[in-house]
């Protein structure tokens, strides 16, 4: 009994640290956040308790709604092409020869880049009058005049934004895609082999089934980052044209920063939060159940 | 009757004055005192912390602290930039937090806001007596003032203005000594130039920033009578027959081919770079335009004329810029005044602002010896007479923002079939509800 008290005590000693982390950097700061949902708080001046009236107006506001179901539209889009895209690099570059090493720096050099500085990149590289897509575009003969990328058509600017973002973020999936299947022990592939799978039958039926764990946890975090995109509308498009591609995180900080709305700000961050927090559990699920 | 020498009582005192002189550098929090006699010069040592926006004149800021710090050597004033986006959350961050510079420079039209929440030093006291502010720019002093009580002064004037390329006007077979004076004579010079064709266009109307409109198309609406925002809650936005008037003729203008199909993209990023690009015929832009042109283009000859409105000879502007303000919570209050004396200088206003040839805060300072020899800028400050800056303590909401009812309103004007009627219908709606909260 003794003996089991103190294995106790130096658990929880071990896991104090994360615990004493958690508490700092994310149990207090969704608190506050939370206290500050139930407040008229414009940061100059003094916080005025008004209950549930921010969550009661984020509900009837029709833009955060619009922009919520924009960021779905977006992360539904970009999901795939970043899951499927990564996972197809790293079975090309998964084998360790030069060629393959460099590939693979190169497609993950961008990854390093801040998002902030990549979106103003391929701000000017869309820029109708200054940029370098549509002069190679003029140049090659395939397009007659120059491409309104951003701002004015919805699904260009939103096919244009996801451009950009694949080239920054698809070598952090390919990455860990290609830990994942250089982990597979060779015996297990050379068996497949020796019995007669075709590439592709040993890709599907093989390396697929036992790096899907990794497929999943690429697919939490791109899918929590995605619903969480800002730097890039914000830079690229400004959330134009008449606000169709605003994002919600992008109409969370207007509220909360230019508009002086902290409160009603932190009342859409919950919001957010919560179908953040829902979609992580049951991806979480999922990946147990793969684990099983 | 002889008395004990008082020599330890004076000697300890004298201490004491030596060490209130000394903890003097941190002064007790503002009041709306009188304070000291403003001169411009430091009146304790130790740098000066100041915050500025990014997005600004910086060349201007850099000049006016660089002249402040070789004056004062012992007190120069640390600046930090803050970028543009960031200012507003960043100032009221810092108020929130007790982390504030000493002074800062502030958007002029977020001013208002700050002041109803008695976040800015009031400074009238200090500054009633100042000659200089009589003729200082009545649109700076317009919103550094808030229920009569003072609370800035003007930092920079950026004004708009129409400038017009000499070189496509002679090419289109317009007199280039002539710049249109009203919105039909614009339309039609604007016509013109576009018949040229090739690459060219006879204006400029940046079709994704509500900023840049506001600065440019607003004055447009001023000049034909119209108003625009709302000041606070029950006021009537978008009044007055030039807006639909100003609005059908920015139409016309897109629909006649008048503006690049680029325009449309246009968030603010690249809108200084437009006229200096030779590709335009006339285009609303700000004073910093000038050099930027030139710089660019240095062959261009341009002109530089007043925005028009409907009726001939009708004209306005925007006055923007930054004021200078003491945030609540600055140590250096005394000091902040001292600079706002120094910027406001006879000498400043000639041997800085002027010789950089940026505007004058000052309309009495404009018939100097730099603007002289520089006709474009004489030209240009003509506008600070008729400019103004809109007051509401919801500009960003109301105007700025890029998903605000003004750019809402404008870009379904530019680019769509609406009924014109029903666009500025839906906009006074969302600007009265807007102003509603303020």
């Amino acid at each position: 009994m003794r003996r089991n008290r103190r294995s106790a005590v130096v658990g929880f000693a071990y896991l104090a640290p994360a615990l004493v982390f958690v508490l700092v950097f994310t149990a207090y700061p969704l608190g506050q956040m939370a206290w500050m949902s139930l407040h008229n708080w414009s940061l100059i001046t003094p916080p005025r308790f008004v209950g549930l009236d921010n969550y009661e107006r984020a509900f009837k506001d029709t833009q955060f709604w619009v922009s919520f179901r924009f960021t779905l539209w977006y992360t539904a889009l970009i999901t795939p092409v970043l899951i499927i895209g990564g996972y197809l690099l790293a079975l090309l570059t998964s084998q360790n020869s030069l060629l393959r090493k460099v590939t693979r720096t190169v497609v993950f050099i961008p990854v390093v880049i801040g998002l902030g500085v990549s979106s103003l990149l391929w701000y000017w590289l869309f820029s109708t009058d200054f940029g370098l897509v549509n002069r190679v575009l003029l140049d090659l003969g395939w397009i007659s005049k120059p491409v309104l990328w951003l701002g004015v058509d919805a699904d260009v600017s939103n096919a244009a934004i996801i451009a950009s973002v694949v080239w920054k973020v698809i070598g952090f999936g390919m990455i860990l895609f290609v830990g994942a299947i250089q982990a597979i022990p060779t015996d297990i592939t050379e068996a497949a082999q020796v019995d007669g799978a075709s590439y592709r039958q040993r890709v599907t039926r093989v390396i697929l089934p036992l790096t899907m764990r990794t497929v999943l946890l690429v697919t939490l975090v791109s899918v929590i980052g995605s619903l969480l995109a800002f730097d890039q509308f914000y830079i690229m498009t400004a959330g134009q044209p008449q606000n169709e591609t605003a994002t919600s995180v992008f109409y969370v900080y207007l509220n909360s920063f230019p508009y002086l709305k902290l409160g009603y700000g932190a009342a859409l961050s919950m919001i957010l939060a919560a179908f953040i927090l829902v979609f992580t559990v049951f991806q979480l699920l999922l990946t147990r159940r793969s684990h099983a | 009757m002889r008395t004990r020498p008082r020599w330890p009582a004076l000697a300890a005192t004298a201490a004491l004055m030596l060490a209130a002189a000394a903890c003097s550098q941190e002064e007790a929090p503002p009041t709306a005192g009188e304070g000291p006699a403003a001169t411009t010069t430091c009146a304790s040592k130790g740098d000066l912390t100041m915050w500025e926006r990014s997005g600004g004149n910086k060349q201007m800021v850099d000049m006016l602290v660089e002249a402040w710090n070789t004056k004062n050597p012992d007190c120069k004033i640390k600046l930090t930039y803050i970028p543009h986006t960031e200012m507003v959350g960043k100032i009221a961050q810092g108020i929130a937090s007790g982390e504030v510079p000493d002074l800062m420079g502030m958007d002029l039209i977020y001013a208002p806001q700050f002041e109803k929440a008695q976040q800015l030093v009031d400074l009238t006291d200090r500054l009633k007596d100042w000659s200089e502010l009589k003729t200082a720019s009545k649109g700076h002093m317009t919103v550094a003032t808030y229920q009569n009580r003072l609370f800035g002064v003007p930092l920079y004037a950026d004004v708009s203005a129409l400038f017009y390329n000499k070189d496509l006007f002679s090419r289109a077979g317009l007199d280039p000594t002539k710049p249109p004076t009203s919105l039909g004579e614009l339309r039609s010079y604007a016509d013109k130039i576009s018949a040229l064709g090739g690459d060219i266009k006879g204006y400029y109307l940046p079709g994704n920033c509500a900023g840049c409109n506001i600065f440019t198309v607003g004055p447009l609406m001023w000049a034909s009578g119209a108003k625009i925002e709302a000041a606070g809650p029950g006021d009537e936005p978008l009044v007055g027959d030039g807006v639909k008037q100003v609005l059908q003729f920015t139409r016309d203008m897109v629909k006649s081919g008048n503006v690049h199909a680029g325009d449309r993209t246009e968030n603010g990023e690249t809108f200084h770079l437009q006229f200096g690009s030779g590709k335009v015929g006339m285009m609303g832009t700000g004073n910093f335009n000038i050099t930027l042109a030139r710089e660019q283009n240095p062959t261009m000859k341009f002109g530089i004329a007043l925005l028009p409105g409907m009726a001939p000879n009708s004209s306005a502007s925007f006055i923007g810029g930054d004021l200078v303000v003491v945030p609540k919570g600055s140590k250096r209050v005394n000091d902040a005044v001292n600079v706002m004396k120094f910027l406001l200088s006879d000498e400043v206003q000639v041997e800085v602002y002027a010789k950089a040839l940026n505007l004058t805060t000052r309309s009495d300072m404009v018939d100097n010896k730099y603007f002289k020899a520089e006709p474009l800028v004489q030209d240009v400050a003509k506008a600070l007479t008729v400019g103004r800056t809109p007051y509401t303590l919801t500009f960003f909401e109301q105007i700025n923002s890029p998903q605000g009812p003004w750019l809402k309103l404008l870009q379904r004007a530019y680019y769509s079939e609406d009924n014109l009627d029903t666009v500025i219908a839906d906009g006074k709606k969302e600007m009265k509800a807007i102003a509603a909260q303020s």
